[in-house]
């Protein structure tokens, strides 16, 4: 059996233009046409090649700009290579802008047709499936109606049903599965987990490393066009979490060292790190910062968002004087996830009993990126914490209550 | 796991093994189905957008026909035999040639989402255009014909020269219509310099004047452009009923063959770049 995509040094070059270029025909002759030549270019992707054989996923991860979606219109035919080829074989159906081609003023049906066809089916193949379409977009009642007057869900649930149904062999889903909601990306999962059972190739776009690696069989990670790596999923997205730490530090802006309301010096790349989008301004032990094994501790973080940013995620874990972790946790992992903050806010992890063996420990926190892309600020070994324990010697890290 | 982490070249040589397989498959019953879902939808839009709906495409020309009879056989007094039978035959020619390059100059942005639809035929755009204009233009023949019957013209055989006339500047319209379309990306005010042109083009067209009312010495100029043929040849056919003059249709034909192809050609060459300009 043959792969059904095969891409071999592919490489896609994009024209940067004179700042002033003529976009008019009017400035065109005004400057006697010249600055018409592209002033640079550069490779948006180059020396890619990869396969994906019937019935796998493959995942594509990569920070925006990294080439994920110039990779995928290629294989979608749209546009031309200037290097290399890609072999597609079967027909192409495609996850892109869902929605985005429908017509405001047309009914769902009409929309439906046009739709399924420009996606490359016959009229006739189109009526066969109309009803298995609707029936999956779950718009039996609203089929009718004019599509203004559909909500963003119900628009996607159609051009998602439609894209399904016209039996891809080829299948390529842009990130699409972090906008509607719950039900309909489980619903949508499953579907593309049926498509790919019945031998449909899948290339899925994330920036979710976590999503790439519980979902796809190979993963394919790019910065800057090229690929960084190119494997086992679970590999892929390690490395790709790993180099998210280095991204961080290099977003660290450059700043005087501050003390915290409570007295604690923040150096910057020593003890903090981050883009300062959200500022940790201040952590407190409570009741205090040396306490028993066994006793209640709580740690309220006090931040500070000039600009609103929306679902961020914070961690706080726990490590030894060598950098050892003890624990570590975070709201997403909590499943307490912040909409958007803005301005001063104030955040509390509660211990209800901290059975760590006495010793010297350090509070580190940190608030991310909604995909854990960077850090906004990250607090490491700044606020220590003194267990005391009498049953226990110093050698564990554990001093649960025992008998 | 594999490695294939590797450094930059610095060449900018195209390669010339380039492959690319996905190309759409050019299937005709495929193809029909396209443009006719496409048309139908650009005639659904004209219906639900306005009460009058397709009625709109005749009201126009009506209007224009109105204000051309008072003004050149009333107040300038023009001396054409069967003049609303006359002005109106070129008011429906020549609005269908304008209409359509208007809009499928802007055609590609338009259609953005279409476009980056996998194995889409972009090409297919320019010509929905000018085939939906070519249903408002026979939705119309039923009142020209009635203009005829009034102005006491009786049809001869010739008329079937008619759907010759019609393909001739259907090519010939998408061939101009592929240029357009092609250049407007780039220079994105085209659609509004394409609109003055075209103006100024009708003025110079003998759409409300015949051609024998202009000087000798200018008449040559005229008729290097096609439209006065084209025009010329439906009046021929419809109204004086004689066959139309073949030798310039024929050259027509010839170089609306060269222009679709070279059109062709811009616009798939410039096709690819549409993604990356929109």
């Amino acid at each position: 059996m043959h792969d059904a995509i095969l891409v071999q040094e592919l490489g896609k070059c994009f024209h940067h233009y004179h700042a002033e270029r003529p976009v008019t025909i009017m400035e065109a002759v005004l400057s006697g046409w010249r600055r018409m030549k592209p002033a640079q270019r550069f490779w948006a992707l180059r020396e890619v090649s990869f396969r994906v054989a019937p019935g796998e996923m493959l995942g594509i991860i990569g920070h925006n700009g990294a080439g994920k979606s110039t990779l995928l219109q290629l294989l979608g035919g749209v546009g031309r290579a200037d290097e290399g080829s890609v072999k597609v074989h079967g027909r192409i159906g495609a996850l892109l802008e869902l929605g985005a081609g429908f017509h405001p003023d047309l009914t769902g049906r009409e929309n439906l047709f046009v739709t399924a066809v420009a996606a490359g089916l016959t009229r006739r193949e189109v009526a066969r499936r109309l009803d298995a379409i609707i029936e999956f977009a779950e718009l039996e009642l609203f089929i009718d109606n004019p599509v203004r007057t559909y909500s963003t869900g119900m628009q996607m649930r159609l051009a998602f049903s439609v894209a399904v149904h016209t039996s891809p062999e080829v299948l390529l889903v842009d990130e699409f599965l972090s906008v509607g909601d719950l039900s309909l990306q489980a619903k949508c999962l499953e579907r593309i987990a049926e498509l790919k059972t019945q031998g449909c190739a899948i290339i899925l776009i994330s920036h979710s490393a976590e999503q790439i690696g519980q979902l796809c069989d190979h993963a394919l990670w790019l910065r800057r066009g090229q690929i960084v790596a190119y494997g086992e999923p679970e590999v892929v997205a390690g490395q790709y979490t790993t180099e998210m730490r280095l991204e961080t530090q290099q977003r660290t802006p450059v700043r005087a060292p501050q003390l915290t309301r409570t007295g604690m010096e923040l150096r910057i790349n020593e003890n903090r790190f981050g883009s300062m989008e959200v500022e940790i301004t201040d952590v407190r032990l409570l009741p205090v910062s040396e306490i028993n094994s066994g006793d209640f501790l709580g740690v309220e973080i006090e931040y500070l968002a000039p600009q609103p940013i929306d679902a961020p995620i914070f961690s706080v874990s726990i490590s030894d004087e060598e950098g050892q972790f003890c624990f570590d946790t975070n709201t997403a992992a909590m499943e307490r996830e912040l909409p958007l903050v803005e301005g001063k806010g104030q955040i509390t992890l509660n211990f209800n009993r901290l059975d760590l063996s006495s010793g010297r420990y350090f509070l580190n926190v940190g608030v991310y990126e909604q995909n854990w892309a960077y850090a906004y600020d990250y607090h490491w070994h700044v606020y220590p914490l003194l267990v005391h324990s009498s049953t226990v010697s110093e050698k564990g890290i554990l001093c649960p209550p025992c008998r | 796991m594999q490695q294939l982490a590797t450094g930059s070249k610095m060449s900018f040589i195209p390669n010339p093994n380039l492959k690319i397989s996905n190309r759409p498959r050019w299937r005709l019953p495929y193809l029909y189905d396209l443009l006719r879902e496409l048309v139908s939808r650009e005639m659904k839009l004209l219906y639900k957008r306005s009460v009058l709906g397709v009625a709109w495409t005749l009201i126009n020309p009506l209007l224009q026909l109105a204000v051309f009879s008072f003004v050149f056989r009333l107040v300038l007094s023009v001396d054409v035999p069967h003049y609303a039978s006359f002005a109106f035959c070129g008011l429906l020619v020549w609005s269908w040639f304008q209409t359509s390059l208007f809009q499928a100059t802007g055609v590609i942005i338009a259609n953005r989402p279409l476009i980056r639809q996998p194995g889409f035929p972009t090409a297919i755009l320019p010509v929905v255009i000018v085939m939906t204009g070519l249903i408002h233009f026979l939705l119309a023949l039923p009142v020209l014909i009635m203009f005829l019957l009034m102005d006491g013209i009786e049809l001869e055989l010739v008329v079937l020269f008619l759907p010759i006339l019609q393909v001739l500047q259907f090519a010939f319209t998408v061939g101009v219509a592929y240029l357009l379309a092609a250049i407007n990306v780039t220079l994105r005010d085209t659609q509004h310099t394409l609109g003055v042109l075209l103006q100024l083009l009708f003025y110079l067209t003998p759409i409300f004047y015949d051609i024998t009312n202009v000087p000798t010495g200018y008449q040559s100029l005229y008729y290097l452009n096609p439209m006065v043929h084209i025009v010329t040849a439906y009046r021929a056919v419809l109204i004086q009923g004689t066959p139309p003059n073949g030798l310039p249709l024929l050259v027509i034909g010839f170089v609306t063959a060269g222009l679709i192809w070279f059109g062709y050609r811009v616009f798939a060459s410039a096709s690819d770049r549409f993604v990356e300009e929109l």
